[in-house]
């Protein structure tokens, strides 16, 4: 049997036994295993378990649940519902300043927390009653917070970047960098729609109450003295430290990024403790017990993800799709266009560990063979991934927006998010056309490569 | 991924009305629940293992050449060990496109099916887990550096949550199964 014909079998049973419902893990591991006992000499089955020890036993990987747990620790207490205030009453007086407000506190969460549902929690939780009692509509602010926590995987520290640079075996620190300005622009872009809808929900509510008197939220005035402002900073200023200290910790050379993971878990957890009295043991057990749920249901995958992809290079899958997928001469940009709307529609039903750890040893050849720089790649890759989290059918921030907002539908909430899955694909273009957005800070901090 | 965010608190299922069955589904509850207590206490210990390698380097000037390791087999522990905790809240996710266009009976044993294949690969992972952890045993295995701790450590971890994870979904089949036998019974005193 040639490799391709092989891989298409490989692809069809693992598309079977996933789409059966057997967890996404198992589900791989058996995949493996049986390829390995019909395709693969005897004694490879004995060598199984190391396979996967040795790929999970990955000191860069595993600094993924001690990330988790920052996130989570933070994510637990108050943090996000200060931040927003914060930022609310410092930019109240911007035309449009409260989703700005929003914008930025999510993105400001997201880098603290690294989690797009938890920052959707956090920050959403203050935001989109704030939002609605101003009267923005229900689906302007749902589309904000939802799309506002997906930077949570764009920015560093981002786990699905942590996994990204070892499929690919790219630097992680780089990597990091490189998601910085694709975070920015996505931020502007965000805020500067935040600004236009309000602006225009502004006037139609001011054009009806100059025709029929009708009163809006939006017409009302909101005052800040400088004393409320400056009392709501205490809260927030330790976090943006951790925020600033984390990055200095990885990128000052002080500590690797496992390091600068425990070290972010452990700050994480001293400062909601001394800030928000989050320290005995029954007040902490729920965010680690979840932190474990989640790690090791990931680590799994990862492991077992491995395990697949080792199968599929042994028995020269991987190389044989990668070599049919140059020889089709597509054009550069034909060949980005196919490889991401594959992630799309993988999208629909994988979550993003996956896609990456299956998906990297075959599109990434072909990739790098047409010229793409694979940090901007993954950049790329991982912002197509956002829009995964804000468009059905898995769509996970929609669904925390609706457990936080019950009282806005779920039809309101998709078409308040699909402005900006549209800012989200201009921000895919823009990064095509001027790759430099993602390459020049890491460029400029690291040197060029 | 939800990066340790529960937008709803998980609960576990009910249990079983066999008493001999639920005597060992609380027994496994338990040790699972004493298993995740152990693990926080172990991860919160990790976050203060890497933290003192970054003090001790850089205030201290004493770098050390075994917090990398240490950590890998802590996280390694705690992941396979509480495998059957998340199996147990059913939190090791999969696609399940088909549970909605399903009918109920036969969706039913598409579980079963399912279960009873996961809980075969993971007796089988078990089985190779334990030969492994003897191999490193009798060999006295251990990793390629200087600190060169045992590999029987991380490998028996392995093997005992990989078999807690075996007992846990062959529990949940026998509760299914059960289940569905006495819904027979039931139709069929009817």
């Amino acid at each position: 049997m040639s490799p391709l014909t092989l891989g298409t079998l490989y692809g069809a049973v693992t598309l079977i036994v996933m789409f059966s419902g057997m967890p996404i893990a198992f589900a791989l591991g058996i995949v493996a295993s049986a390829f390995m006992y019909f395709f693969m000499p005897a004694s490879s089955l004995d060598t199984i378990t190391q396979n996967v020890y040795e790929e999970m036993a990955s000191i860069t990987l595993l600094s993924i649940p001690l990330f988790i747990l920052k996130g989570a620790a933070i994510g637990k207490s108050s943090a996000g519902k200060d931040l927003y205030s914060a930022i609310h009453a410092w930019m109240h007086k911007v035309p449009g300043g409260l989703g700005i407000a929003n914008v930025f506190a999510c993105a400001m969460f997201a880098a603290m927390a690294g989690s797009s549902p938890a920052t959707c929690s956090a920050i959403g939780s203050a935001g989109i009653p704030e939002m609605r009692r101003r009267g923005y509509s229900p689906g302007f602010a749902a589309g904000i917070i939802a799309a506002g926590g997906t930077l949570g995987i764009l920015l560093p520290p981002s786990i699905t970047m942590i996994l990204y640079a070892v499929a690919a075996e790219q630097s992680l620190g780089r990597l990091f960098l490189a998601g910085v300005g694709p975070g920015v622009l996505l931020v502007l872009l965000f805020a500067g729609y935040a600004v236009y809808r309000a602006r225009k929900e502004y006037a139609v509510a001011y054009e009806a109450y100059q025709k029929d008197g009708i009163q809006s939220a939006y017409l009302e005035e909101e005052h800040f003295s400088l004393k409320q402002k400056l009392e709501m900073l205490p809260r927030v200023l330790p976090f943006v430290v951790l925020l600033i200290g984390v990055m200095v910790a990885l990128y000052g050379g002080y500590a690797t990024p496992s390091e600068t993971a425990g070290l972010g878990a452990l700050l994480a957890m001293g400062l909601i403790a001394i800030v928000y009295r989050v320290w005995r043991p029954r007040q902490m057990a729920p965010f680690i017990s979840a932190t474990i749920k989640e790690s090791t249901m990931l680590l799994f995958i990862i492991g077992m993800s491995l395990l697949y992809s080792y199968v599929m290079s042994y028995l020269n899958i991987s190389q044989s799709a990668a070599q049919w997928v140059v020889g089709l001469h597509l054009s550069k940009w034909l060949l980005l266009m196919v490889i991401l709307a594959m992630v799309i529609v993988f999208g629909f039903f994988l979550p993003p560990v996956s896609i990456i750890l299956m998906m990297c040893p075959i599109i990434l050849p072909p990739l790098k063979e047409a010229g793409f720089d694979l940090i901007w790649f993954g950049v790329v890759m991982t912002i197509v991934m956002e829009m995964g989290l804000i468009h059905p059918p898995v769509g996970l921030n929609i669904f925390v927006i609706k457990n936080i907002a019950p009282d806005i539908t779920l039809k309101e909430i998709i078409w308040g998010v699909f402005p900006f899955l549209g800012l989200m694909l201009l921000a895919v273009i823009l990064l095509c056309v001027f790759p430099q957005i993602a390459t020049a800070f890491p460029d400029s901090l690291m040197g060029v490569k | 991924m939800s990066h340790g965010f529960e937008p709803v608190t998980a609960q576990l299922p009910a249990l079983p009305d066999q008493q001999w069955l639920r005597v060992l589904v609380v027994a496994i509850n338990f040790l699972n629940r004493q298993i995740v207590n152990a693990s926080m206490v172990g991860m919160f210990i990790t976050t203060l293992v890497l933290t003192y390698s970054v003090v001790s380097r850089y205030l201290f000037q004493v770098p050390t050449d075994w917090q990398d390791e240490a950590c890998v087999f802590m996280l390694i522990g705690i992941s396979f060990f509480s495998a059957a905790y998340v199996q147990s809240y059913r939190g090791h996710i999969g696609i399940e496109v088909l549970s909605s266009m399903l009918p109920p009976k036969i969706n039913a044993l598409r579980l079963i099916l399912v279960d009873i294949a996961s809980a075969a690969f993971c007796g089988f992972f078990s089985w190779k887990s334990w030969t492994l952890f003897h191999e490193a045993w009798v060999e006295g295995q251990t990793t390629s550096s200087t600190f060169a701790p045992p590999l029987w450590i991380p490998y028996a971890m392995m093997a005992f949550g990989m078999t807690l994870l075996s007992l846990q979904i062959v529990l949940q089949v026998m509760t299914a199964l059960l289940k569905k036998n006495d819904h027979y019974k039931k139709a069929e005193t009817a």
